[in-house]
């Protein structure tokens, strides 16, 4: 197909010999273009961009129809069907997505070839695993049977799938490829063998290092932390792992880093957790691993049980070797969270335990309120001694006792201390190893009863209990026939001392039944990707004796056991062989796990086709001029267009190189300092006419009297004068323009704010230009009050323009003659002086631009609707309004005449001159 | 085209134009004020002269109060008064449809924008105006301005008749003045033929011409298919940058044309595209008409 490209140059060449559509355009002025021809007579050729799209879609549905891959997948060998086979026990869960993505490609590499396929898992079913077919099918349907596998939380049985395979009656020349996990396993020699029977070939494939399984065991108490342990198959350098401890809702509470030294395949951490996080967490997780082999759960064997001890402190000036609280507490202190005090205390605290030595010597209450607590799931133990001993109505025993107590090899007894015999089936504490050296030489005695066999969970050699106990209500009971210190015998000073205490704590929360140790049924059981959940029908019962070699098969997954109150975990680890790196016969062709899977290309390049062809239709509307005017934007748009969109086709993930582009074409013209542009109508409204204008001050009254004022003033001039304002505008300085009005009126005020930078620079540039700038202080009737400092409102609305030097209008200056002739310039208040600049005609044409004054001249100026003055103007009466109009005609014929009248005055001269 | 607006936006335009403005030139005392003085005694309201009593003067032509002054009565003199008509005619042909851009007028817009501000400026002065061919007398006074809106609105209205491109040859009185709006780009000779017809007879005239940008610039580019607004035809040219310099001496040529024929017959041409605002046209054309005034009465 990819021979279709040589017609590329074919289309180069037919589409530069086509022209593309002309626009057709309308235009009145037709006559004078008819008749008018080319200077140039090269034809029409099609625009170079244009002309690179159209080769370039060509060349896309060409690439399109080659249907190209990305990273093709090799052929298979041989002819014969395929057989896969993968390994799906515990160790496959990680990178088992990767594993079934191998598969899936093998299944169709074997879909292109046309050959059958058939697929076996080398770990025992599930018990409700649906029937399967076996044996090799159609391609697609092995899709469908790979689709449903799962990892199982079991090790695989390579021996029987051995079996099974022979079962399947495949082709000898059958080409296999085994998915193992890498792990050494029993049968794995006996698969081998088989597998390497067929004629096709063999392939084993095996985990990179990321998918490799590690083995996480069960975590051991190492004092109040607990050690977590990871195995892994091979000692491949230094690495790390992490792992999460997390409660029953699922949220992590602690999490550790395990440390694999390089040339050990044992990692180690320590999970430091207070009590009660500790007592909290119900699992522990490789982290990045997933998989029912890097899950540890815990139970109350992993868990610090609040342990109470009735009784006083230990004294720290007592003897505290003679002190049965001692023993207690040394035995107990690091594996529970143990807290001393009397009854009333412990029982209010959420106690599981409770240890009674024989000094506590509970009084009656005290027993009634501890039988109470055991009905409700307490375990009480009790230690004998002399106390107990001297006997009473005490009813917290589990057995009667014997009043009295004996004494074994004292200087008056023939017998000897005895040793302990072996626990009884019965007993919580069977499989503790008995030291030979722990000797009782003293002991209360049970009143044999018939049910005393029943109750004892320790005995000596002569078969007196030592240890017996009952279960009342939801707890129980337990007496130590020997004092919990020295006195009596050496257990206290012996490793079985904590050993046997530590049971009886694990006895709480009745881990146990009557029996203590029993056979569990499944409550929730663990997935092969760690998940718990619930047993599949037909699970089996966990029996006594699950030591470390019962390994987790189809019938009892590993997970939780027991009820709802009280589980045992059983665990992948510590119940499987460490794993231990796969070892092939030579000769085995290998290969590794791979992700890398291949992409067929061609809806990509047909996509891109397409993209382009809409690109192309586009263009070819705007070149004929079909497009809605707004979307003409400029000549060079369309190259810009396409440029862009080339780019972003040939780095697809690169969407800011359009971006860029289009930045590029509309970044504005770097801006020109200056003053800001007018909008039209701010233009025409104040360049169309004549305008009066005054600042807003931002205070209401003034502003509506400055308004009025210049409202009265316009009135005057159209009347008396050539002047016809239009009506006054009032200025915001923060956004108007002030330039487009030749004089500006501005009450000062002393609640104004200072001008902003902005407003300050306007009306800078308004004063350097040309305006006039006419400032009223209206405190001409209090100036005598600041002759000293002038008017701080003054100063301060000031500050940010360049004033100009300031002189008092001399009287003959042209503001005195401009119009009218006055001699002075009164407003509302008469007297008072008018500032002018000082420059003698240097700038400006010798017009001042700035006019200051203080008589409050908008207040005389302002009239209402019949003419009527607004305020009264003092002293002067109406005629002093009169002399404010003038006041006002004369200052805007100076901003709009200038100094005219000045050479006005000198018109007599030289007309005499003239005539002369 | 919505005309109301049209004659209102005139007005405005007339407005912004304003008599002040003229008056300040030398020619405002002549012709802002409407009524422009033949420097001679006659019939009118403006006082030109005091002359002694002769006999055979009214008794109530005599200026007493001139007279009191001295020992000799005098009689008050008016200047002789005269007001011109001027016909008005703008092209409304299908080719003044047309803008290059969305936001500048159709040229028809500005003829009939130009046209009406014109009315409004001569009526203000005075003058008695009609639109030309449109069988309407001269008439003065705000109402002659709505009469021409309303003619032109009732000629573009009667849709479907498509309105000649060149004015109609009626005959005017001599002394007439009319002002033709239009884009003349029609071949020379049928100008020369109109401009021959009314200057015979003595009228004196004023040509706007009214273009687009794209008509002077022609700024297209590449292969296009040109179409005319008045089934000229097609014309195809392939890149029309080639021959843009071309159509720019074709244009200068027929611009040259008009001005020769409207100098011959001592008129006068003015340019107006509408890209431009229609206030500087309508300055020089009101000049020129003042001009002719002066030069009339001199």
């Amino acid at each position: 197909m990819l021979a279709l490209l040589l017609v590329l140059p074919v289309i180069f060449w037919l589409l530069r010999l086509i022209p593309p559509l002309p626009r057709l355009v309308r235009f009145p002025a037709i006559r004078l273009l008819i008749g008018l021809e080319p200077s140039e007579q090269t034809p029409m050729k099609m625009p170079w961009w244009l002309l690179l799209l159209r080769l370039l879609l060509a060349t896309f549905l060409i690439l399109a129809v080659a249907r190209p891959l990305l990273n093709p997948q090799a052929e298979l060998p041989g002819k014969g069907p395929l057989l896969i086979v993968m390994d799906d026990g515990w160790s496959s869960a990680p990178g088992w997505s990767t594993r079934v993505g191998h598969a899936e490609r093998l299944i169709q590499s074997a879909e292109r070839a046309g050959r059958p396929v058939a697929l076996i898992g080398t770990a025992p079913l599930p018990l409700d695993a649906p029937a399967a077919r076996k044996g090799a099918l159609r391609p697609d349907e092995t899709r469908t049977i790979l689709r449903a596998f799962r990892p199982k939380p079991w090790p695989t049985d390579r021996a029987k799938a051995a079996n099974e395979i022979d079962q399947l009656k495949l082709d000898p020349g059958t080409y296999v490829v085994w998915l193992s996990d890498g792990l050494e396993g029993p049968g794995a020699d006996k698969l081998t063998d088989r597998l390497r029977k067929f004629d096709g070939g063999l392939q084993v494939v095996l985990p990179d290092a990321a998918a490799t399984p590690l083995l996480l065991l069960p975590p051991n108490p190492e004092g109040r932390d607990l050690k977590v342990t990871a195995l892994r198959p091979v000692a491949d350098g230094p690495r790390k792992t992490a792992v999460q401890a997390a409660d029953e809702q699922g949220r992590v509470v602690a999490r550790i880093e395990l440390d694999f030294p390089a040339a050990s395949t044992k990692g180690e951490g320590v999970l430091q957790a207070p009590p009660e996080l500790r007592n909290r967490m119900t699992r522990l997780d490789l982290e990045a691993q997933g998989g029912a082999g890097s899950t540890v759960l815990l139970d109350e064997r992993n868990r610090r049980r609040p342990v109470s001890i009735l009784g006083e402190q230990a004294a720290a000036n007592g003897q505290p070797l003679l002190q049965e609280v001692y023993f207690l507490e040394k035995a107990l202190d690091p594996y529970v969270s143990l807290s001393i005090g009397d009854r009333e205390t412990v029982l209010n605290r959420n106690t599981a335990v409770l240890l009674i030595p024989d000094g506590a010597a509970p009084s009656a209450t005290d027993r009634d309120e501890i039988a109470k607590w055991i009905e409700r799931g307490g375990v009480a133990v009790r230690f004998a001694g002399p106390n107990l001993a001297a006997g009473g109505a005490d009813n917290l025993v589990p057995v009667p006792l014997r009043l009295g107590d004996r004494a074994l090899g004292g200087v008056m007894s023939w017998g000897h201390p005895a040793a302990l015999a072996e626990f009884p089936t019965n007993s919580p504490f069977v499989g503790i190893p008995i030291p030979k050296d722990v000797r009782i030489s003293q002991q209360v005695l049970a009143e044999p009863t018939p049910d005393l066999a029943d109750k004892t969970w320790a005995r000596l050699t002569d078969g007196t209990p030592l240890v017996t106990g009952e279960k009342r209500g939801q707890g129980y009971l337990v007496l130590i026939h020997t004092t919990a210190n020295t006195s009596w015998s050496n257990l206290a000073l012996s490793g079985l001392f904590v050993d046997m205490l530590q049971r009886l704590v694990i006895l709480s929360r009745g881990v146990a039944g009557d029996g203590v140790n029993k056979s569990l049924k499944p409550w929730r059981v663990l997935d092969g990707f760690g998940k718990l959940g619930a047993p599949p029908s037909g699970a089996q019962m966990l029996p006594v004796d699950a030591n470390q070699t019962f390994v987790p098969k189809p019938t009892t997954p590993p997970g939780f056991y027991g009820d709802e109150n009280a589980q045992v975990a059983f665990n992948i680890g510590g119940h499987v062989a460490p794993p231990q790196p796969l070892v092939l016969p030579a000769g085995v062709a290998t290969d590794r796990l791979s992700e890398g899977g291949e992409t067929d290309l061609s809806r990509w390049c047909l996509l891109a086709a397409a993209i382009l062809l809409l690109i192309d239709l586009l263009l070819s509307l705007w070149l004929r001029g079909l497009m809605p005017r707004a979307v003409r934007i400029g000549r060079s748009a369309p190259v810009s267009i396409v440029v862009a969109l080339l780019l972003g086709l040939a780095a697809v993930a690169a969407p800011h190189v359009t971006q860029a582009q289009t930045t590029t074409v509309a970044a504005p013209a770097p801006e020109k300092p200056g003053p800001p542009p007018l909008t039209d109508e701010e233009a025409l409204k104040g360049s169309l006419d004549t305008r009066l204008a005054y600042i807003i001050t931002g205070d209401k009254d003034v502003d509506d009297l400055s308004k009025a004022g210049l409202e009265g003033l316009s009135e005057v001039l159209r009347n008396r004068t050539s002047v016809e304002p239009a009506d006054p505008v009032g200025l915001d300085l923060e956004k108007d323009e002030p330039r487009l009005y030749p004089l500006i009126y501005w009450p000062i005020t002393s609640s104004e704010p200072n001008l902003s930078p902005r407003a300050a620079a306007s009306l800078d540039r308004y004063l350097r230009t040309g305006g006039i700038l006419f400032i009223d202080t209206r405190d001409q009737q209090m100036s005598f009050d600041r002759s000293a400092n002038g008017n701080p409102d003054l100063k301060r609305l000031l500050s940010g323009i360049e004033v100009p030097p300031l002189i008092a209008m001399p009287p003959d200056h042209v503001l005195t003659k401009s119009f009218y002739l006055l001699s002075d310039m009164p407003g509302r208040f008469a007297g008072g002086k008018l500032w002018i600049e000082a420059g003698n005609g240097r700038v400006n044409d010798g017009v001042t631009t700035i006019i200051i004054g203080s008589n409050d001249y908008a207040g005389a100026w302002a009239v209402d609707q019949r003419g009527r003055g607004v305020n009264p103007v003092m002293p002067g009466g109406e005629q002093q309004r009169e002399m404010a109009f003038r006041v006002g005609v004369n200052l805007v014929m100076h901003a709009l005449t200038g100094n005219y009248k000045d050479d006005a005055v000198h018109l007599n001269d030289i007309m005499q001159r003239l005539r002369r | 085209m919505a005309q109301p607006s049209t004659l209102h936006r005139s007005l405005e335009l007339a407005g912004t134009l304003p008599a002040l403005m003229v008056a300040a030139d030398r020619v405002a005392a002549t012709v802002i004020q409407g009524v422009h003085g033949r420097r001679r005694v006659g019939q009118g309201d403006a006082f030109w002269q005091y002359r002694p009593y002769r006999d055979g003067d009214s008794a109530s032509q005599i200026d007493w109060r001139q007279s009191a002054r001295s020992r000799h009565l005098f009689v008050r003199e008016t200047e002789w008064e005269a007001a011109a008509s001027v016909w008005l005619w703008r092209d409304a042909s299908p080719s003044m449809q047309y803008a290059s851009l969305k936001n500048i007028d159709t040229k028809a817009v500005r003829a009939e924008l130009i046209t009406l501000a014109l009315a409004s400026l001569l009526t203000d002065a005075g003058e008695r105006i009609a639109i030309l061919g449109s069988g309407m007398r001269p008439i003065s006074g705000r109402v002659a301005v709505r009469r021409v809106a309303e003619t032109m609105v009732g000629e573009t209205r009667d849709g479907g008749r498509a309105l000649p491109s060149q004015p109609p040859l009626v005959p005017l009185p001599a002394h007439g003045t009319v002002v033709l709006v239009s884009d003349w780009l029609d071949p020379l000779d049928s100008v020369e033929a109109m401009i021959r017809h009314y200057a015979s007879v003595g009228v004196r005239g004023h040509l706007v011409q009214v273009l687009d940008p794209a008509e002077e610039d022609l700024p297209f580019n590449g292969h296009v298919k040109f179409e005319g607004l008045e089934a000229e035809g097609q014309h195809t040219i392939r890149r029309v940058e080639t021959v843009r310099v071309a159509y720019g001496a074709r244009l200068a040529a027929q611009k040259e044309g008009l001005q020769r024929l409207t100098r011959s017959a001592g008129w006068t041409v003015h340019l107006h595209r509408t890209d431009r605002p229609p206030q500087t046209v309508l300055l020089s054309l009101y000049l020129a008409m003042a001009d002719l005034r002066r030069l009339n009465a001199a």
